[in-house]
C-alpha cells in the first residue's frame, strides 16, 4: 500500500511543487494521475521510488516509512518498484536484451537465467525478435516496451510510469495500456501519471487530479477514507 | 489470475559468494570498455601520454643521477704517515680504519709505490725526478667511501675519526671538491622532486578530468542504475575495474612507447650529447621503477575513478 500523509515538497524555498498531500492507494489498485504539465504529477511518482524526499510530510510503502529510509535501504526499496520514466532511460550502447537484464542483475540473478527470463518478457511484450537490437534502432512503441520489460521483469510489488503513452499511436498505447492491466491483475499496484484524457477514459480506473502540486477534487482518497476500486472520479478535462 | 506479486524469486548464481560478484563485477567491466570503445579509448590514450611524459623525465632523471653517483666514486680520502709502517702494522692500520663505519675500500701506498706512480705519471719528463728518492714521498692510505657517506658533513665525520689513528699525520679529501659535489647534487635532486612534483600534479590533473569527462558521459547509466535497485558498490565496482583495467593499458602503453623512443633516439644519446662517455649511452629504467610506472597508472585508473563516480552516485 502506498500512503501519503500531509506531503509538502519544495525545489525552491518560495514555491512548493507539492503541498499537502493526502492519499492511500492500496496493494494491487491501478490509479491514474492526471494534471496539467508542472502539476506536480513526476514529483509524486519520484516520492514513491524515493528518488526525491517530501521536505515535510510522510510516504509510506507497505508500511515502511520512506522518509525515515537509510541511504543503504534506498535501493531494496527500489527493487520491488518497477519505474517506466518518461524519456525510457535506455542505455543506448546496449541492446535489448542488455537493457532489460540490468533489473535482473542488481537483483543478482545468473546469466542463464536472466537470458531466460528477458526473452521470457519480451516474448510478453511482442518485440522478442528485437532482443539483440540496440534501442536507437527501434521505434518508440518498441522504445517504450522495453522500458516497461525493464520495469516488470522482476515481477515488481508496485509498477510506476511516467506519461507512458505520450508520444504513441492509438494502437501502441492500447498495447502499452493492455500490458499494464495484465500487470495489474498479476497482482501489481499500478500508479500511472498521465494527461491523456483518452487513455483515463477508456480505462475505467481511479484518478487522483493533481492542479498546482495539490490533489484536488478527490475525497474519498483522503487518508483515513478506504479507497475501493469501485470509487471512479469524474474524468478531468485536461487542457494539453 | 493470482493477486499476491511478491516479486521474483532470485534463482541461484553459476557462482555465488565472493567470487561471483567479483567474475560478474569484471565481465561487466569488460563488456562496458567494449560498449564504449571510443571513450575507454580516450582514457587509455590519456593515460599512455602523461604516463609516457612522466617516464621519459624519470629515464632523464636515473641517467643523470646515475651519472652523477658515478662522479662521487672519485670522493677519495688519503691519509699520510709519518714514517712507512712495518709491513705487519700495515694490516693493523688497515684493520683499524677498515672498522670505520663508512669505510669501503683501502689500498696502503708505500713510499716505492708513490714513487713509481709519480714517475709513471711524470712519463717524458724524468728529468724532473733526478734527485728524487722514495723516502721523500710518503706512505700513504687511499680510502674509499661506502654510497651514504660521501655528503659533506659525513666525509668531514669519517675525517676526524680517522685522524686519531696513531701515525697518520695528515688527511686530504678534496674537501672543496666534495662541498660543490654535494652542492651540485642536493640542488639537482630538489630541481627534480620540483619537476617530479609538477609533473605527477599535471599527470592527476589531466588524467582525472579525463575520467571524470568519461564517467560524466555515462552519468545517464549510472543514474538508472540506481533507480532500479542497485547499491553504490555494486554501481561502483565495474567502474573502478574499467578504472584498473585502463590504468595498467595506459602504463603498459606508455612503457612499450618508451621503450620504442629509447631504442630510437635515447640508447645512443650519452655519446652524442656527450654527457656521459665513459657509457655506451643512457640505461633503460630498472625493473623496479618500470613496476613503479604499472603500479601508477593502476592507481591512477582506480583513484580517478573512485572521486569521480563519487559526483555522479546519488544513491
Amino acid at each position: 500500500m502506498i500512503q501519503m500523509h500531509n506531503v509538502f515538497l519544495s525545489y525552491q524555498p518560495e514555491s512548493s511543487a507539492l503541498s499537502d498531500i493526502n492519499l492511500k492507494i492500496p496493494k494491487g489498485d491501478f490509479v491514474f494521475l492526471t494534471g496539467q504539465s508542472g502539476a506536480g504529477k513526476s514529483t509524486l511518482l519520484k516520492l514513491i521510488y524515493a528518488d526525491l524526499t517530501p521536505t515535510r510530510g510522510q510516504v509510506l510503502i507497505d508500511g515502511v516509512n520512506l522518509t525515515r529510509l537509510s541511504r543503504s535501504q534506498v535501493p531494496l526499496l527500489r527493487r520491488s518498484i518497477g519505474v517506466v520514466f518518461q524519456d525510457y532511460k535506455l542505455l543506448p550502447n546496449r541492446t535489448v536484451l542488455e537493457n532489460v537484464a540490468i533489473t535482473l542483475e542488481v537483483l543478482g540473478w545468473g546469466k542463464r537465467d536472466i537470458g531466460k527470463k528477458v526473452y521470457h518478457i519480451l516474448k510478453r511484450m511482442g518485440i522478442e525478435d528485437k532482443i539483440n537490437a540496440t534501442p536507437l534502432r527501434l521505434s518508440g512503441g518498441e522504445q517504450q516496451r522495453v522500458a516497461l520489460a525493464r520495469a516488470l521483469v522482476n515481477d515488481p510489488k508496485i509498477l510506476v510510469a511516467d506519461e507512458p503513452t505520450g508520444n504513441l499511436d492509438d494502437e501502441n498505447k492500447e498495447a502499452i495500456l493492455s500490458i499494464f492491466k495484465e500487470a495489474n491483475n498479476r497482482g501489481t499496484t499500478v500508479v500511472v501519471a498521465t494527461h491523456d484524457r483518452r487513455v483515463i477514459e477508456n480505462s475505467h480506473r481511479r484518478v487522483i487530479r493533481l492542479d498546482k502540486g495539490a490533489i484536488v477534487d478527490t475525497p474519498d482518497l483522503f487518508v483515513g477514507q478506504a479507497a475501493t476500486e469501485a470509487t471512479m472520479l469524474e474524468v478531468p478535462d485536461v487542457q494539453e | 489470475m493470482s493477486k499476491n506479486n511478491k516479486g521474483a524469486v532470485r534463482p541461484k548464481l553459476e557462482q555465488e559468494g565472493f567470487f561471483g560478484r567479483l567474475s560478474y563485477f569484471t565481465s561487466r567491466a569488460f563488456a562496458n570498455l567494449r560498449q564504449n570503445v571510443f571513450v575507454s579509448a580516450v582514457t587509455v590514450g590519456t593515460i599512455a601520454l602523461a604516463l609516457l611524459i612522466a617516464s621519459l623525465f624519470l629515464l632523464v632523471y636515473v641517467n643523470l643521477d646515475g651519472m652523477a653517483e658515478g662522479w662521487s666514486d672519485k670522493v677519495q680520502v688519503t691519509a699520510y704517515f709519518d714514517q712507512e709502517p712495518a709491513p705487519l702494522a700495515v694490516a693493523a692500520l688497515k684493520g683499524r680504519v677498515q672498522a670505520i663505519p663508512g669505510t669501503s675500500k683501502v689500498l696502503f701506498v708505500s713510499q716505492a709505490e708513490a714513487e713509481k706512480r709519480l714517475r709513471s705519471r711524470l712519463k717524458g719528463q724524468e728529468s724532473l725526478l733526478e734527485g728524487i728518492t722514495p723516502d721523500v714521498l710518503p706512505a700513504s692510505l687511499e680510502i674509499r667511501l661506502d654510497r651514504e657517506h660521501r655528503d659533506t658533513d659525513s666525509v668531514a665525520a669519517y675525517v676526524k675519526k680517522l685522524k686519531q689513528i696513531q701515525g697518520i699525520s695528515e688527511v686530504q679529501y678534496g674537501e672543496e671538491w666534495v662541498k660543490r659535489f654535494n652542492s651540485f647534487m642536493n640542488l639537482f635532486r630538489l630541481m627534480g622532486a620540483l619537476l617530479g612534483s609538477f609533473l605527477t600534479i599535471t599527470v592527476l590533473f589531466i588524467v582525472s578530468n579525463t575520467i571524470k569527462l568519461t564517467i560524466y558521459a555515462r552519468k545517464d547509466e549510472l543514474e538508472l542504475l540506481g533507480l532500479v535497485g542497485a547499491t553504490r558498490f555494486f554501481i561502483k565496482a565495474p567502474f573502478l575495474i574499467e578504472g584498473v583495467l585502463q590504468g595498467a593499458a595506459g602504463a603498459v602503453i606508455s612503457l612499450l612507447a618508451l621503450l620504442g623512443c629509447y631504442f630510437a633516439f635515447l640508447k645512443n644519446a650519452g655519446d652524442f650529447l656527450g654527457i656521459n662517455p665513459a657509457s655506451a649511452g643512457l640505461s633503460f629504467l630498472p625493473a623496479t621503477h618500470l613496476a613503479g610506472v604499472v603500479l601508477g597508472g593502476v592507481l591512477l585508473g582506480f583513484i580517478g575513478s573512485a572521486t569521480s563516480l563519487k559526483r555522479f552516485i546519488n544513491v
